[in-house]
């Protein structure tokens, strides 16, 4: 042991007697002697990790200084980034276009309740009305065509049109739906 | 044969790295056997005092010089080689400790006296002895951690407080001040069981 190296530590005694019998024990087991052939066996085990191989050295010419090494390296790193970034991107599916809308099929819900195989129609709008139907215009200007040998059908002469004839054409009422 | 010259062993060249790198391995393989040599002893007993098992504290030696092994190419960088070492093996013990959570094997009071040297001292003395130590030890295990690291390589005479600083990487004062509170703290937990008799 070498005294030069002594520390201030050793005769310092700040508490009393009782720290320096703790110090005292501690020292005791500070100062054990190594046991015999401890040098020999720690040699012993370093060469057989050395003739194992287990302890792997980064060997010398594969140093980083080397420039094909660097490139090597850097290629290598681009290759993984690359490949990374492409079995990322194969595995995400792509989105559907905007016109395309997948609908899932609606299937049996388990241990729900069942539809009865009812459809579900969805309610339409009402269509328009028609009120007042547009009726046909007769030609008042043209001479009516004569169809010979029926006698229900004669001219119709000027001012007979709003008249009590018999034979005159009403115009047709309106049918509410 | 100079460093310059390649050598020619019939169709076979070794370049000029090849010598230097065979070269530098020995001289990395002398160096790493001096230090085996010079410290091996000292890191046993950092060791011991942590684990207090001779087996464990040898094992713990040994991989502290096989990660020696593993950084031979960066020694010569180190400042204070026993520093670094007594860090290493002192961070093997301590993990390895923190991970069996278990008594040291010497807490026992036979085993303690076993390890202990007797000195000339009757067996009555030896047992009353090591019934002291391991009373003592039980109680510094008690300590708070950082404490208790501090007390106990204080305990190593050739460390210096500024050695003991780099070993734990805090600063002088630090230790100092850890280990004024640990030897209060030990001169209550004593003088506790000493009113509890």
């Amino acid at each position: 042991m070498n005294s030069q190296n002594r520390n201030s530590f050793s005769n310092h005694s700040a508490c009393g007697d009782e720290p320096s019998a703790a110090e005292a024990t501690l020292r005791l087991i500070a100062r054990l002697p190594a046991p015999e052939g401890l040098e020999d066996r720690v040699h012993a085990r370093l060469a057989a990790d050395l003739r194992k191989g287990r302890i792997l050295a980064w060997p010398t010419t594969l140093k980083a200084d080397s420039g094909w090494m660097r490139t090597a390296a850097a290629a290598a790193i681009v290759f993984v980034v690359a490949g990374g970034g492409w079995g990322i991107y194969s595995r995400i599916p792509q989105p559907p276009s905007a016109k395309t809308i997948l609908l899932q099929p609606r299937g049996p819900v388990q241990g729900g309740f069942s539809s009865s195989g009812a459809m579900r129609t969805p309610q339409t709008l009402n269509g328009p009305l028609l009120i007042n139907p547009a009726t046909p215009k007769l030609p008042a200007t043209k001479a009516p065509f004569k169809t010979p040998g029926h006698p229900s059908l004669k001219p119709i002469r000027h001012g007979q049109l709003g008249g009590s004839s018999k034979n005159s054409v009403q115009p047709v009422a309106p049918v509410a739906k | 044969m100079s460093a310059s010259q390649a050598v020619f062993s019939g169709w076979m060249e070794i370049p000029d790295s090849a010598v230097d790198d065979k070269a530098r391995q020995y001289a990395e393989e002398a160096a790493l056997a001096a230090l085996v040599s010079q410290y091996a002893g000292t890191l046993y007993r950092v060791a011991f005092s942590v684990l207090r098992n001779p087996s464990d504290a040898e094992d713990a030696v040994q991989e502290a010089f096989l990660r020696v092994l593993r950084h031979r190419d960066t020694l010569g960088e180190v400042r204070d080689q026993r520093v670094w070492l007594i860090r290493i093996v002192w961070n093997i013990v301590l993990d390895r400790k923190r991970r069996a959570k278990t008594r040291p094997e010497t807490d026992d009071v036979a085993d303690l006296a076993r390890v202990l040297p007797s000195g000339g001292m009757s067996a009555e003395q030896i047992a009353s002895a090591a019934q002291h130590h391991a009373h003592v030890l039980a109680y510094v295990e008690r300590l708070p951690a950082k404490e208790r690291e501090v007390l106990m390589l204080s305990a190593f005479e050739e460390l210096n407080s500024v050695e003991i600083a780099s070993v734990l990487e805090i600063s002088e004062s630090s230790v100092r001040s850890r280990l004024f509170r640990a030897r209060n703290l030990m001169a209550g937990l004593l003088d506790h069981t000493r009113s509890l008799r």
